[in-house]
């Protein structure tokens, strides 16, 4: 068997080779299939419990009639609610909380060990005291989810700011520029696609905190939905909680990269 | 060349360093540029051509000495001082035109006049056609173009450029050498301008302030007068002009002394 030179490695595993639209479009499908067929043959063969994994069909089924019988939409409306509440509160204080820190070495100084000390600190550790202070309305959740993100937020805000080109401040002080203009006209439009990138990276995370707080301390809500499944022993219900989560989330993240691409133009047209 | 823009006296600077000591970058370096001239400091790195420029533009504060604008002491960046940088600067969320624009929005200049002073800067580095475009989409030599009308559309008094073309590839360089006759030629800006390239120093100086390293001093003020007073645009004929190869020799000769002092 005569091989061409430097036909050697042309197997399917090739550094860095290119992936055809076609092969990438199979490959996505085909995981979801394997992993769809191993559940399903697992519950035709008996390997599982059904009471504790019930087939995909009937999660599909209990997604159904969950949202056309048991007003689980109204659930799924809170959540979003309370996710994008809070993230809006925290993304009003960090942007200019961080843009001011990454300008400003005088505000860093005061902040950053502030702020970095808060970041050690597991935001679910708070549930009890939140719970005190505000009661069990939706502020003690609305709050979880804050302060699990706010930290990290204006960390990265910061540390993205702080990457701003040091030519491009002294572009804009050459030109005439005082602190205000080169802060505002410059360095917050060089950092704002950072910002979207980073507040995409947080929106997930503000997801995980929803989830922990409606499972500890809710009575509404997707998390909380799941708990009352979980004690009717109705693990179709659950998983088409986590369903609905995981949809979501993919939704959100779709938005906001959408977003970038619609705000931020002149980055696709770099080549 | 009669009237003197700046005066640079007994310019020193020194930086702290690790461990308490200082670094002397530049040391007791005087000189003066004149208005509508082309002055160039070459020579070889670390000998603070960038440390002197930074100083001038306000960027940098001197450990001692004066640079003074028409008489006054400069005290921070300002826009009579508009730098080039070597990396490029472009404002990438802004169309060229808008970039050009930016340095007279910021400072009250109305719309009407700011878009056809940017329309004639855009035009003198030869971009009319990409106007519109994201600095994204431009060359290298492209950008340092938009840099260099972004800066002289802002009309400052004396133009700073810090290796401009240090990071171009040789045709573009210059193409961008050439595009400087013009500037200096049509627009009269005064430029100081920071190069180690020797053919770019004699192609385009009215006066050449040679810097030693470690520390940084003056040690020759060349004024390559073997060119014309009228400026020629076209490298070659300022390559073939008797006296070029001469002075080109003496500065090598300069760079190398320079060289075997560390
Ligand atoms: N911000 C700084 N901090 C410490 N040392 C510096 C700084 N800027 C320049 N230097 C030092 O000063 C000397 C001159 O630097 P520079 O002006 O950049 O030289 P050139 O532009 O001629 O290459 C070098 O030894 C350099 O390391
Ligand atoms: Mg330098």
């Amino acid at each position: 068997m005569a091989s061409p030179p430097g036909s050697r490695n042309a197997g399917v595993l090739r550094v860095r080779a290119p992936v055809s639209p076609r092969q990438s479009a199979i490959s996505a499908v085909g995981i979801w299939v394997v992993f769809f067929g191993v559940w399903t043959l697992a519950n035709r063969m008996g390997w599982v419990n059904p009471i504790l994994v019930p087939p995909p069909d009937q999660v599909l089924k209990t997604l159904y009639t969950l949202f056309a019988e048991q007003g689980f939409a109204s659930d799924v409306l809170i959540s979003v609610e309370r996710v994008l509440v809070a993230f809006a509160m925290a993304c009003l204080v960090a942007v200019p909380l961080g843009v001011a820190m990454g300008a400003f070495p005088a505000i860093d100084v005061v902040l950053s060990p502030f702020v970095s000390a808060w970041r050690y600190l597991p935001a679910p550790s708070f549930i009890p005291i939140l719970l005190m202070w505000f009661g069990t309305g939706e502020a003690p959740k609305l709050a979880l989810l804050f302060l699990g993100v706010i930290f990290f937020l204006i960390t990265l805000i910061a540390d993205h700011t702080k990457e701003v080109r040091k030519e491009l401040i002294e572009t804009a002080l050459t030109l005439g520029a005082g602190q205000r203009v080169t802060v505002l006209r410059v360095m917050l439009p060089a950092v704002l696609p950072s910002i979207v990138t980073a507040m995409r990276q947080m929106l997930a995370m503000t997801w995980t905190y929803l989830v922990i707080a409606e499972i500890v301390a809710s009575t509404t809500g997707i998390g909380a939905m799941m708990m009352r499944a979980r004690r009717f022993l109705h693990t179709d219900e659950i998983l088409a909680g986590i369903i609905v989560i995981g949809a979501l989330g993919l939704v959100f993240d779709m938005a906001f990269a959408a977003l970038h691409r619609r705000l931020f133009p002149y980055l696709q047209e770099s080549r | 060349m009669a009237e003197v823009l700046l005066h640079i006296e007994q310019l020193s600077k020194s930086f702290p360093m690790p461990g308490g000591r200082l670094l002397t970058a530049v040391e007791n370096v005087s000189f003066t540029v004149e208005t509508g001239s082309v002055c160039v400091l070459l020579g070889p790195s670390g000998s603070g051509k960038s440390t002197i420029l930074r100083i001038i533009a306000g960027l940098e504060t001197q450990t001692a000495g004066a640079v003074r604008l028409r008489g006054r002491p400069i005290a921070g960046p300002g826009r009579d001082r508009g730098m080039v940088f070597q990396a490029y600067t472009s404002f990438d969320w802004l169309p060229v035109g808008k970039n050009v624009e930016f340095g007279m929005k910021i400072n009250g200049v109305p719309a009407r006049e700011r878009r056809e002073r940017a329309a004639r800067f855009v035009d003198l580095v030869g971009l009319t056609k990409f106007i519109d475009a994201y600095p994204s989409r431009l060359s290298g030599g492209m950008r340092q173009r938009v840099a260099i009308a972004r800066t002289l559309a802002n009309a400052p008094e004396v133009l700073l450029m810090d290796e401009p073309f240090g990071a171009l590839d040789a045709e573009t360089r210059w193409q961008m050498q050439e595009l400087m006759v013009d500037i200096a030629r049509d627009s009269g800006a005064t430029i100081i301008m920071v190069t180690h390239d020797i053919e770019e120093a004699i192609f385009l100086a009215d006066k050449i302030v040679f810097l030693s390293s470690h520390p940084g001093r003056l040690r020759e003020v060349i004024v390559p007068d073997f060119k014309p007073a009228e400026r020629i645009r076209n490298k070659e004929r300022v390559l073939e002009l008797p006296g070029f190869g001469q002075l080109e020799r003496k500065i090598m000769r300069m760079m190398r002394e320079e060289g075997e002092r560390v």
